[in-house]
């Protein structure tokens, strides 16, 4: 008989069975949406979805009194993880990480992740980012709700971009270090120690904007504005380009169509897994924010207080940045989310019981 | 006097594979015997009739028990393997149905080597199959059925 063994770190943990073949199960919490895919497709049970409600490290106990698996869930364990897997009920086959809409659960099998296995389903769902089209704003690296963007830019020289000459006479100047004050881009170092004085003009800083020129009171500073005597024209175009790299985390993204939604130049594309919608019951919400706590996605928010001292009514679902995982609807103590999940696609599987779990998550 | 045991289940399946028509030498190398002993077992010498008594016994009690009655005489799981599917005398036929999840604990189970997963499900040999059941009861969805035939 072969037993697996778990082994527990942080909030994570790995199941393991070694036979023939070596299986292993990984949980990433930091990763997990807390949907509940996995809860409710597993063939064994073995997995239960905990906190859903709130993100129960925040330690939200106000938050809302009166759902009961919350409330129950962070009095007891205030630092649980999002999911709870049975590792004697498991029995590894690898449906919850096969449905797992991030990569939240990993089944490797002898070292290979499912993922990597044609005969596993996998979502149609992509994030990319075009480095022809891309403008390196980085827009998209602040909106990312999940800081799985990083934009690295190389801005070109400013000495390419402003050029000039400056330089003191140093038999006019007083030292007076009227320059050094106006200086706004902080080129200018003046010594007023007497018998040491000196002035120093950083060249590599200078913008040669010539407020320096213009408020010398002794007419010491010497100094010309190329671009502004020629215009742009000694400028050479291509040295004035941004350049850079953009990375998206294939493990931190979800697929909310943030970076899309922000990029100004369609660099940024966005295939989800799920297509469906999302809507909130003004009736019903009370603004408690549980599901803006448990949201990944930032697909939900307050609006913009309309006047000083005016109460939240209700939340915002932004349709557009929705991964239609459903945590929300499942954290909502009133609920007044309602998600629908009508489009799963993924590779073709010719697994019966496999088909028929992807096709139960969808409404 | 596991060793005189294993010699009586070698020399049953010595008989088969004669019986089968194969020659000395085939059944020597399908066994990992050396050929004269092949010889001699087959002409009646060297080896106690009582050890040849419990050897039929053994292939005669329920296929799981002669599975593992046989895995424990060999140190070789490939060797008692050999012995289980020379000496059965019983046939299976094994069916997978649809509700199988494909976790593979069925394959891990079958010390006869006789289930494979492919496009995550599992597949089974009947040939292979020696009707031990044991992954009748590893399997989490009730999906293996076995059929005497």
């Amino acid at each position: 008989m072969i037993r697996n063994l778990k082994e527990v770190k942080d909030n994570n943990f790995d199941i393991t069975r070694s036979a023939d073949e070596v299986r292993s199960l990984s949980f990433n919490d930091q990763v997990c949406l807390g949907c509940g895919i996995c809860e409710s497709t597993c063939p064994v049970e073995a997995i239960t979805l905990n906190a859903i409600a709130i993100d129960a490290r925040v330690g939200f106990e106000t938050y809302f009194s009166g759902h009961d698996k919350i409330s129950q869930n962070i009095k007891e364990a205030p630092d649980i993880q999002r999911i709870s897997i049975d590792e004697n009920k498991c029995v590894l086959c690898g449906m919850c990480s096969g449905l797992c809409p991030v990569d939240a659960l990993v089944l490797t099998i002898d070292g290979t992740p499912i993922k990597e296995i044609e005969a596993y389903p996998h979502y149609n769902a992509f994030s990319e980012i075009d480095d022809d089209e891309c403008i390196y704003c980085k827009r998209c690296e602040t909106a990312c709700p999940r800081d799985a963007i990083v934009i690295e830019r190389v801005l070109p020289d400013r000495a390419d971009l402003v050029t000039g000459e400056i330089n003191v006479d140093e038999e006019e100047c007083i030292y007076c270090g009227v320059c050094q004050e106006l200086c706004p881009a902080e080129a200018i170092v003046v010594d007023q120690v007497t018998g040491e004085e000196s002035i120093v003009i950083d060249k590599d800083k200078c913008v040669y904007c010539l407020v320096c020129k213009k408020a010398c009171p002794t007419n010491a500073i010497k100094a010309i504005c190329r671009a502004c005597n020629y215009g742009e024209y000694d400028l050479d175009p291509a040295k004035a380009v941004v350049k850079g790299n953009s990375v998206i985390d294939s493990e931190l993204c979800v697929y909310c169509g943030w970076c899309e939604g922000v990029c100004p130049t369609d660099a940024a594309k966005v295939k989800k897994p799920f297509e469906g919608s999302i809507e909130v019951d003004d009736e019903k919400c009370q603004a408690c924010g549980a599901c803006v706590d448990i949201c990944q996605c930032n697909a939900l928010a307050f609006p913009v207080s309309s006047g000083p001292g005016s109460r939240m009514e209700h939340v915002t679902a932004f349709n557009d940045y929705c991964v239609r995982c459903k945590a929300c609807e499942k954290a909502c103590p009133n609920d007044a989310i309602t998600v629908l999940r009508t489009e799963v696609d993924h590779t073709p599987i010719n697994s019966t019981t496999w088909k028929d779990a992807l096709d139960a998550i969808k409404d | 006097m596991p060793k005189h045991i294993a010699s009586g289940l070698k020399y049953l399946a010595a008989v088969k594979l004669k019986d089968a028509g194969e020659s000395h030498q085939a059944i020597a190398n399908e066994l990992g015997v050396d050929r004269s002993t092949i010889s001699h077992y087959l002409n009646g010498s060297n080896l106690s009739w009582n050890s040849i008594d419990v050897a039929r016994t053994i292939t005669e009690l329920s296929p799981r028990d002669f599975l593992k009655m046989t895995e424990a005489i060999f140190d070789e799981p490939e060797q008692s393997r050999k012995i289980v599917n020379i000496c059965q005398e019983r046939n299976f036929e094994v069916n997978v149905e649809d509700s199988c999840i494909g976790c593979g604990l069925c394959v891990n189970a079958c010390s006869m080597k006789a289930i494979k997963l492919e496009s995550l499900k599992a597949h089974a040999d009947s040939i292979q199959c020696c009707g031990c059941q044991l992954c009748i009861d590893e399997c989490p969805t009730n999906s293996i059925k076995i059929l005497e035939i």
